[in-house]
Parts: C-alpha cells; structure tokens; sequence
C-alpha cells in the first residue's frame, strides 16, 4: 500500500500555496483595514467589502469547482476525485457561511437590517443549503461508491442556482447591490480595488490551501479504513485457512 | 509534527503582530475621547473629541469656516458638567449642524480654556469592521488548524501500520 501519487505532489508543494495565501492575506489586510481612504457615503463600514466579497466569490468558485469535480467523476469514476469534490463541498459551505456572516454585519450599518428576503441573499443562502445537504447526504449512505455517485448527482443539479446567485442583482432589483467587477468593466476606484484584489487572491489560494489539506485528510482516513478491511480480512482469511 | 507547530507559531505571532499594528493605528487615528475627558485630563497633544453639538450654542460663519459652538456629551448629559467650548477655524465644514453628533479633531488650549479644532469629521463607527474580519477569519484559522493536525496524525498512523511500503522515489 503507497500513498497516491497525487496526494505525494499535493504534500510537496502544498507549502508555497499556503505561503502564498499567508502573504496575500497579510498585504490585503493592511491595505484593506489602514492602507484604503473609507468610503464617501459608507465610511469606515465599507472595510467590511474586502472580507465579505473575498469569502463570497472564492464560495462561489468552490461550487463551480464541485460542479466540475463531480461531472468528472461521474464519467471516470475515480476515487480520489470524489475524495476532492468531499473536500471541496466542506469547504465551500463554511465560506458560504461565513460570508454570510459577515454580509450580515454590513447589512446592519449599511441597510439598517441584519437579515433582508434580498433575491441575491436568498439565492445565496439556498446554495448553503444545498451544500449542508450534500454534505449530509453523504454521511447517510453505507456504500462509498453509492454515496459518491448520489452526492455528484445532487451536486450537479444544484448547479442550477449558481446563474441565479450571480444574475440575482440584475433581475431582480432589490437591496443588495450589482457587483462592481464583471465582464463590462470596473466601476470602482482604484484604491478600494487593490486591497480588494488582493484580499480576492489571498481568500482563493488560501482556499487551494485548505483544499489540499481536506483532500488530505478524506484520503488518508479512507486508505486507513481500506487498510483496516484488508488486515480483517487477511484474519480471516488466516483463520479460516488453518 | 515540530515543524507543524512551528510553522502555527508563526501564524499566531504574525495574527498578534498584525493586531498589535492595527490596535496602535485605531489608538492613533480612530479613537476619540469625550468631552468630560478632555476636561479632566487636559491633553496636550492633537485629540479627536467625539461629542454633540449643544443645541443653540452654534454661532459664527460657517460658511467659511470660522465656528464656535459648545460639544456635549450626549443630549441627555447635564452641559453644565460636560461641555467644552471649541473653536473651529478651517475648511468650511460640511457637516456642523446643531444637535449632530460628530468628532472634532484638535488641541486642548489650556490658557482660555476652549478647544481649537481644526478639522470636523464624521463619527467612525470600528465595531462592525472589527467583528467582520474576527468572524471571518478566527473559523477559517481554526477550521485549518484542526485540519492540519488531523492530517499529521493520520500520516503518523499509516507509516507506522503494517501495511506501508516506503515510497519508491522512481516511480511517477
């Protein structure tokens, strides 16, 4: 028994990813919480975007990626991307919650309420059921192999709410506002966006990071479980050959 | 498992570092004193006073700049007790209305016993900024701390199992 080969890179060069977070992280924090002017109608609250937004769109990405994990091991059947997609499930759902959290404690100086039926909010809070969910279902269920394939199916069917979370803002109009970075162009200052960018990159790689070790973790508990089976079997084996 | 504890050292005196630094510039550029400490304490440095202004005190040319009025520490606070006299000489303000709460950036004149203000800002509001990032961060941190030590246990387990074989460094 050897440790996949895969999981020997990941090992290796995990320590430059999570580096690279560390640093990301550090400079994004200085320019977001000192370096950064605060805002003209929001104040100082509007420090609060380069945590919220960062957590946000690194959650959102971890979906697509648990979307595109599961469809791959859908058509290859390949333990160890299941072992990722678990991972990248865990994940995702504590980023979501925790944006939430924190555009929780902006919505309160900013709309004057903690929690509003927002079209974006909603959508967004919906996702974070759909990966408690997933990360339930996949608990209940004895056979791995049948536990992997259900959990892929139903982390790609709740694919559907992504365009909704991110086409929320310009359907629907309501209180949360349309997002300042997308394909037609940046509409914010270039003061608040540096910190923002950074504190965007710093939140994705630290979320590589954590990813590796996750995958670590799921694999190296799975290897054991297969070990102890083969060594209970071996027993038995024995002892049913003398 | 050493270096796993190093290595988290590192990250918690980097965390305490970066707080330590935040907590100075919070001390230096964000925190206000009131108007009875002002009072109290005579600072001799520039101070930033959060305060209200005492409704019917306001008198001067606001327009360009030139303001007196009386800070008092809330509207249910005795003024008689509380207040301070300041003095505003600068850009003309955009905010300085009576009965608005805001912080007043100057020094302490002891000599006439009145403030001189030099700028007028809007009341800054940290507590939100500050439990965002503590609610954001400290789950995350301990969320991979837990991680990363469950890892090192597990592979602590495996190699000293039977069933390890030394990894090959041929192979691919």
């Amino acid at each position: 028994m050897t440790i996949h080969r895969v999981i020997r890179k990941v090992r290796r060069f995990q320590g430059w990813v999570g580096g690279g977070a560390a640093l990301c992280l550090i400079v994004g924090l200085y320019l977001g919480l000192i370096g950064s002017p605060p805002d003209y109608y929001q104040g100082e609250v509007v420090r609060i975007m380069y945590i919220h937004v960062p957590l946000a769109h690194t959650s959102l990405l971890g979906y697509l990626a648990l979307a595109v994990g599961s469809a791959w091991y859908l058509w290859k059947r390949d333990p160890l991307t299941d072992n990722v997609c678990h991972a990248v499930a865990a994940l995702s759902a504590a980023f979501t919650a925790l944006a939430l959290a924190t555009g929780m404690i902006w919505g309160k100086p900013t709309w004057n309420t903690w929690w509003t039926w927002d079209a974006r909010l909603t959508s967004y809070t919906v996702m974070l059921f759909i990966l408690i969910g997933y990360l339930m279902l996949r608990t209940v269920i004895d056979d791995p192999e049948q536990e992997a394939r259900y959990a892929a199916v139903l982390a790609l069917i709740g694919l559907v709410d992504l365009p909704i979370i991110h086409f929320s803002v310009e359907w629907w109009r309501t209180l949360h506002q349309p997002q300042s970075i997308s394909l037609r162009g940046v509409s914010i200052s270039s003061g608040l966006l540096v910190p923002l960018a950074c504190m965007s990159i710093g939140m994705s790689l630290l979320f590589s990071y954590m990813l590796m070790i996750r995958t670590q973790q799921l694999y190296l508990t799975h290897l054991l479980h297969a070990k102890k089976g083969r060594l209970l079997s071996q027993f038995h084996l024995s002892k049913s050959d003398t | 498992m050493t270096n796993f504890y190093v290595r988290w050292s590192g990250v918690l005196i980097a965390a305490v570092a970066l707080s330590a630094f935040t907590y100075n510039h919070y001390q230096q550029n964000l925190a206000t004193w009131s108007p009875s400490q002002v009072k109290a304490q005579t600072p001799l440095s520039e101070v930033r006073v959060l305060g209200m202004v005492q409704g019917g005190t306001l008198a001067g040319r606001v327009e360009t700049g030139e303001a007196a009025f009386k800070l008092i520490e809330s509207a249910a606070a005795l003024p008689e007790h509380t207040g301070i006299p300041v003095r505003y000489h600068g850009p003309p303000p955009e905010n300085l209305r009576e009965l608005k709460t805001l912080v007043v950036i100057g020094k302490w004149k002891a000599s006439d016993h009145t403030f001189e203000a030099r700028e007028i800002g809007l009341v800054t509001n940290y507590g939100f900024v500050a439990a965002a990032y503590l609610i954001g961060l400290i789950p995350l941190a301990l969320f991979l701390f837990t991680m990363s030590r469950r890892v090192g246990l597990l592979y602590e387990e495996i190699k000293a199992s039977a069933l390890y074989r030394e990894e090959d460094p041929r192979e691919p």
